[in-house]
Order: structure tokens, then C-alpha cells, then sequence
């Protein structure tokens, strides 16, 4: 199969699990809903083995690592993302965040599709020829993906919290569980941007250009989102902050990120303009 | 006086308030184009420029009031961490073994029971049950009755301060690059050898080499062989490219760029004739060459070349850039001194050429190639020397390290109040621990499953 064909199964089956789980936020039996529940889960992971294929596929078509461009990163972003939240969802049981979280990935899969995204395997540039980038884009996005999930669950937790403020019944999981949740997505995104996004970004910089850090644009913004970040585990940690605040510094946070990602590239200039 | 200062560097607000103008000034910084000329500010904000360029905001994050924040930061950071650190190393070697059933009780996972043994007895199973799960216990006798202390990964309470001395030592790492940094480009000739200034060294260089991509264009990488030269010997020799410098002597030398004199292009050309077109012949030549034709009797001259063509309303031929973006080459074809042929012909538009023939001529020159391969005549290679940067990886590796204990390795306490009643023992118990719950609880429950079958 072609890497767009691969690309289109995996799009389908992204929204074979959206649809599922658009259901499963409709159903009060209890068996039934853990059922959707694990059919959500189920073809947004053989949506992810296809669009794995398609990454591979094009890999090795280009002989470069699939995020050079803006098509390939925003596909691999919305791998990640996809793979985080299905790690998540097995350790936690979220799958009332599914149909949201679904929504971002096929948010940024058509996106990548677009006519807007070109979409031909380009030359490399010699400086992006590096397995340093290969490891610095890759931790990036990963860790990226993990602030994404604890975004989604720090949406739940503020939607959860005015609910039960209000006395309502607390349906599915409690602000007090998403706020948890989100805490330990954020415990894992963010050693893995420190690691990517900094220390491997400046790993990088130094082997292409002799400077570990240049203050260009988005070294800016990634030291800003990853300022917040601390922001957020400072706030809780030592003044014993939660719930709806945390969630609030954990949504900037990851607009921050995306602005990282998106706006830096067509709204500032820089360095990394053509990654 | 020396006490309140120290309690406001050490403070967690003022970490807070710092980290939120950092943060500020800096999206301030990345929407002012920086270290732009004084005349572009003008164009760009008016009457605002002076103001901003006074404030630094043209030049944000080399200024001394930026860089003073993060300083500042880190001064809090350290401060903070030091005055934590003490109580934080008596908790660790030498605990307050002390504990009341009240307060243990509050924590949310506690318990209290009793057992149907004495005092000596219950402890040594407690304790066994704590070196089970490779915890450490520490005891003592109080009043009536005995305190266990049983902990693991103690470690963990310093990810923290690890991190925090990891931010430290970047930052050192980064002062010292900014005050001792020095960098310089050396512009090398094939074959001719240069001093590296203030390097004590001289660098020649050998080969130069471009490989292309097979579209022939885009290029793929350079490759300079250098050798270093010391004291007039040659001590070492090394291919250098991109993403992978060479470093001697605290000195890094990186491939930066190339320059290629265009007089140096080797240029393919084919003459056809459409009345016989197996007398086609294809040559390579350099600008101002001319080579005789020995299929036709003719001789094609190449006069000149430029790799970006345009011409502008007067009709001067000139390069917008040294990218081969509209390779364009001027050539004449002659036979016995008589011109046939004259005018610039283009790579990328073979149909198309700015040509005149006196004797409307059948014979075409077409542009097929710029010879790949010949390497450019200059290699650009950057001198770079940055003490610096070796304090930046420990620092970066303090960080990692203390990132992972902090949120993977964290400390876990259980707090045993053991009272004899007769032959009987009451137990409380509490475990303590502020990551990861969800195991602590479960093992604490798995530990007062153990000593519940034993009464
Ligand atoms: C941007 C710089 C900083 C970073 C990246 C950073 C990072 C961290 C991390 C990762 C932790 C552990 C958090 C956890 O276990 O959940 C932590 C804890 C802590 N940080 Fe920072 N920190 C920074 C600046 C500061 C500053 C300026 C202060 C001082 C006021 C500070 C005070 C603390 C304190 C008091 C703790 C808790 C220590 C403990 O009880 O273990 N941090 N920091």
C-alpha cells in the first residue's frame, strides 16, 4: 500500500473511533459504555498501526526522519498525541476524554492533508541532516503530545468542577481524579521537553552551528512554555494549589506549546523557519 | 535586616512574580525584530522607536536588565534550595523519630489495630514486614512504647535540589560563554594553510568537496579535509562537514559555508543543428574559454555566466544572487571570425534564448548543465571557542537526572506507633509519601494485610 493510502485507512479509522465515541457519551448502561469504550479504543489503536505504516513508509521512501516539513511534523504530532492518549486511557480509564481527544488528532491529521501542507519529499538541507534532530524533534513532539492529553483532562476537570459546584451529579470522573490525571500527564511531558525541546535542542544547535542557544523565536517560546510548565508544578508543590487553577496554568501551557509549534513558524522568523 | 533579605530571595513568590515577567518580556522580545538597524525601527514604530531602543527591547536578550532577571532567578533558585537543604539532610541522617496516634491517624492512608503480641514481638514484625518490601527502619523506645521509621528512596526528596543545581550550572556555563566566547570565520583557499586567531594553531585545507542531491542542484552536504598544523608539523588531518565539526585544543572548527567564484563553473553546452542533427556535439567549458567544434568546423565561445539572471529597464545583465535560480549563459558561435549565433541561453528554458544570427542559422546552443562536482574555490569555516559549554552538559545532565528522581523515584515513608497493653500490642500506622499515591496505597495496604494475619 502507498503511504497515502495508509494515510487515508488511518484517517477513517480515526473516525470510525471518533463516532464511537461521540455514541459513547450518549449511553447510561453501564456494560454497554464499557463496551464503546473499548471499541473507541480499539480502532484508534489499528488507526494507529496504519498511520504508523505510513510514517515508516514514507521514512523510508525519504531516507529521512518524518518531520522535516510541516506535513510530516503535523502527522507525527498527531501520532504521538494518539499514542499518548491511548497510554493514558489504559492506565487511567478516560474514555470520556476520547471523543475530545479525537477531535484534536483528526484536527491535525486533516490539516496535514491539506492542500495547504505540501506535501513532496523535499531535499535536506545540510544542517538538518542529524540524528540529533531526528532525536530533538521526536522527544519534542512527544513530550508535546503528553501536554495535549493533560490539556484535554484540564478542560474535564474545569467542566467537572463548575458542575459539581453546582451540586450537580458528578457524572464520570470527578475534578478532583482529572485534576490527578492531568498531573501525571504533565509528570511525563515534561521531563520529555526538557529533554527534547532544551537540552537535545541545544545538543543540536552546537554539532550545526557552534552556539547552543541563540535566542531565536522558538527557543523564546519553548523556554516560555517550558517556564509555565514550572509554574504549574511550583504552584502545586509548594503552595498547594489544585483543581481548577492548576488546570488553568496547564491550558495556557499547552496553547503556549501549539504557538511554539504553528505560530512561530508563519508568524515570527528565525532559525527554524523551515522546520 | 540580613535575615528578610534572605527570606525574600528564598521566596516562592518572588520565583513566581520573576518567572511571569520573564515570560512577559520575553513574547515581548520575539515580536520586535531584534538587533535590527536604528533607520528600520523608525520605519516600523515611529516616534515609539527611541523609547524601545532605550529600554533594550531592540537588543532584549543581550541586555544587562534581561539578563540580571535570569540571574536573579537563579539566585532565588540556589537561596531556596539551600535553606531547604539543612532540614531537608536532618530528615534524612538524623530523623525525629517521633509520632502521636492522633496526627498519624489524619493521614489518609493510616490504621490502627491490635495485635496479640507483646511489644518486642510486634516490632520485629513490623519491621520484618518493612525489610520485605526494602525499606529501612530506624527505632526507639518511647514511654511505654516503641516508634518505627521504615522509608525508601530517600533520593527522591533531592530530584529537586538536583535540578535546581542543574539550573545553576547552566546558568554559570552560560556566563562564562558570554563573557570568554570567541568565534571567527576563516575564509580557506584549497591548499593554502591559515592561522586560527589566538588559536595557536594553523589549519590547511586540502580537498573541498559538494555532493548534490540527484537532482543535481540541491546540495547534500560539503566536506573540507583539514589538517592542523603545529609548530610547522602537521599533527592531524580530518574531514570536516555539517553536523560534524572538529575540535582541537578548546578550539571547535564547524563547515559553515562555501563561496564559489563563478568565473570557476564548468558550463555543458550542446550545438544542434536541425539540418543534421547527428553532427550534435556536447562540450563543457569555463566562462571566457572557447573550444573549436570538430564535427562542424565551428567554435563556440562562452563569454559569460551568470547563475541567477536578470536584466533590468536599461538592459544590464547582471545576478540577483549567487543561488543558481536562472543559470544563464552568454555564448557566441563562430565560423572564421564571422558571428552565427550570439546571446544568452538558459538552463531552465532550453526552448527559450536571447539570441541573433546573421545568417538565420539552423544551429541551436542549448544550456544543458553546470557541471556538478567541481568544488567551490573557497570553504567557510567557523573558529569557535566556548568554555562554556562543558559546564552546560553536566548542568543539562544534573537537570535530566534530577527530573527523573523527582518524579520517578519518589521517597516513601511508613510510621509505625507501637503501645503495649499487657501481652498485647496497639499498632498505628501511616504512610506518608507525596507522589504517586495510588502504589503507596496499595502497598501500605498490602503491609497491614501481613501483620492483620498475624494476630
Ligand atoms: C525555572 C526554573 C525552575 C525549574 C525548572 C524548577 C524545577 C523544579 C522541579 C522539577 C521541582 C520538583 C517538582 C516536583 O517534584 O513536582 C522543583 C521543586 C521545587 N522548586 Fe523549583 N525549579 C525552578 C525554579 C525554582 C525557584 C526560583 C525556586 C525558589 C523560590 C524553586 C523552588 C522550589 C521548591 C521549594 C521546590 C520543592 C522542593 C521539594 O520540596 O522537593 N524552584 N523545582
Amino acid at each position: 500500500m502507498s503511504e497515502t493510502t495508509l494515510f487515508k485507512v488511518a484517517l477513517a479509522l480515526y473516525a470510525c473511533a471518533l463516532a464511537i465515541y461521540l455514541i459513547y457519551q450518549f449511553i447510561y448502561q453501564f456494560r454497554t459504555k464499557e463496551k464503546l469504550g473499548l471499541a473507541g479504543w480499539s480502532a484508534a489503536l489499528l488507526g494507529l498501526l496504519a498511520h504508523t505504516a505510513a510514517l515508516i513508509h514514507r521514512t523510508v521512501a525519504s531516507g529521512h526522519a518524518p518531520f522535516t516539513n510541516m506535513y510530516e511534523s503535523l502527522s507525527f504530532l498527531a501520532w504521538a498525541c494518539l499514542a499518548a492518549y491511548l497510554v493514558i486511557d489504559r492506565v487511567f480509564k478516560i474514555p470520556r476524554a476520547g471523543f475530545l481527544f479525537l477531535i484534536v488528532v483528526l484536527a491535525l491529521m486533516l490539516l496535514a492533508n491539506s492542500p495547504l501542507m505540501p506535501k513532496e519529499i523535499t531535499p535536506l538541507v545540510p544542517a538538518l541532516q542529524s540524528y540529533w534532530l531526528w532525536l530533538h524533534v521526536s522527544i519534542t513532539l512527544l513530550g508535546e503530545a503528553f501536554f495535549a492529553v493533560a490539556f484535554i483532562t484540564s478542560l474535564m476537570c474545569l467542566a467537572a468542577a463548575s458542575r459539581e459546584k453546582k451540586g450537580g451529579q458528578p457524572s464520570g470522573l470527578s475534578a478532583e481524579k482529572l485534576d490527578a490525571i492531568s498531573y501525571r500527564c504533565v509528570a511525563v511531558g515534561f521531563p520529555l521537553f526538557t529533554l527534547g525541546g532544551l537540552v537535545l535542542g541545544m545538543v543540536w544547535a552546537y554539532k550545526a552551528w557552534g552556539t547552543y542557544w541563540s535566542w531565536d523565536p522558538k527557543e523564546v517560546w519553548s523556554l516560555i512554555t517550558w517556564f509555565i510548565f514550572a509554574l504549574y508544578l511550583h504552584t502545586r508543590l509548594v503552595m498547594g494549589w489544585k483543581g481548577k487553577r492548576s488546570a488553568v496554568i496547564v491550558i495556557i501551557g499547552f496553547l503556549l506549546a501549539l504557538f511554539t509549534y504553528f505560530g512561530v513558524n508563519y508568524l515570527l522568523a528565525g532559525l527554524h523557519s523551515y522546520a | 535586616m540580613i535575615q528578610s533579605i534572605l527570606r525574600f530571595l528564598s521566596s516562592v513568590k518572588l520565583a513566581i512574580t520573576l518567572i511571569i515577567i520573564i515570560v512577559v518580556v520575553s513574547v515581548l522580545g520575539t515580536l520586535i525584530p531584534q538587533e535590527r538597524s536604528v533607520g528600520e525601527y523608525y520605519g516600523r514604530y515611529g516616534g515609539l522607536a527611541p523609547l524601545l531602543m532605550r529600554l533594550q527591547l531592540t537588543n532584549l536578550y543581550h541586555s544587562a536588565w534581561y539578563i540580571a532577571l535570569l540571574a536573579l532567578l537563579t539566585l532565588n533558585t540556589v537561596t531556596c534550595t539551600l535553606t531547604r537543604l539543612s532540614p531537608k539532610l536532618r530528615k534524612t541522617f538524623r530523623p525525629r523519630l517521633e509520632a502521636e496516634a492522633k496526627t498519624l491517624l489524619a493521614v489518609k492512608d493510616s490504621d490502627s489495630l491490635k495485635m496479640n503480641s507483646n511489644l518486642e514481638v510486634t516490632a520485629a514484625a513490623v519491621r520484618q514486614a518493612l525489610a520485605g518490601r526494602r525499606y529501612k527502619a530506624r527505632q526507639r523506645a518511647e514511654g511505654g512504647g516503641i516508634i518505627i521509621f521504615g522509608r525508601k528512596k530517600v533520593l527522591g526528596w533531592f530530584g529537586s535540589d538536583i535540578v535546581h543545581l542543574g539550573l545553576l550550572v547552566i546558568l554559570a556555563g552560560a556566563i562564562i560563554s558570554s563573557l570568554t566566547g570567541f568565534r571567527t570565520f576563516l575564509k580557506l583557499e584549497k591548499g593554502k594553510a591559515q592561522a586560527v586567531p589566538r588559536a595557536g594553531f594553523v589549519v590547511r585545507l586540502d580537498r573541498f568537496d559538494t555532493d548534490y542531491y540527484p537532482d543535481r542542484h540541491n546540495v547534500k552536504d560539503w566536506k573540507s579535509r583539514l589538517t592542523v598544523i603545529e609548530a610547522g608539523r602537521d599533527v592531524r588531518s580530518e574531514v570536516i562537514e555539517v553536523n560534524r565539526p572538529l575540535a582541537h585544543r578548546g578550539f571547535v572548527l564547524y563547515q559553515s559555508s562555501y563561496v564559489q567564484e563563478i568565473k570557476s563553473s564548468l558550463i555543458v553546452l550542446e550545438v544542434l543543428s536541425s539540418a543534421s542533427p547527428e553532427r550534435a556535439q556536447t562540450v563543457s567549458l569555463r566562462p571566457g574559454q572557447s573550444v573549436a567544434l570538430d564535427k562542424t568546423g565551428l567554435t563556440l565561445s562562452l563569454l559569460r555566466f551568470e547563475p541567477d539572471f536578470v536584466r533590468d529597464n536599461g538592459g544590464l545583465i547582471s545576478s540577483r544572487s549567487e543561488e543558481l535560480n536562472n543559470p544563464a549563459a552568454q555564448v557566441t558561435l563562430s565560423r572564421a571570425g564571422e558571428n552565427l549565433v550570439s546571446g544568452w541561453v538558459f538552463a531552465r528554458f532550453p526552448e527559450f534564448s536571447m539570441t541573433h544570427g546573421s545568417k538565420a542559422s539552423d544551429t541551436k546552443v542549448i544550456f544543458r548543465d553546470i557541471q556538478p562536482g567541481i568544488s567551490p574555490d573557497f570553504s567557510i569555516i567557523e573558529a569557535a571557542q566556548d568554555k562554556g559549554v562543558p559546564l552546560i552538559w553536566v548542568g543539562c545532565g544534573l537537570l535530566m537526572t534530577g527530573l527523573c528522581i523527582a518524579f520517578y523515584w519518589p521517597t516513601r515513608e511508613v510510621r509505625f506507633l507501637l503501645e503495649g497493653k499487657k501481652d498485647k500490642t496497639v499498632v498505628t500506622a501511616a504512610a506518608l509519601g507525596s507522589k504517586n499515591r495510588e502504589a503507596l496505597s496499595s502497598e501500605f495496604a498490602g503491609l497491614w494485610k501481613e501483620l492483620k494475619d498475624q494476630t
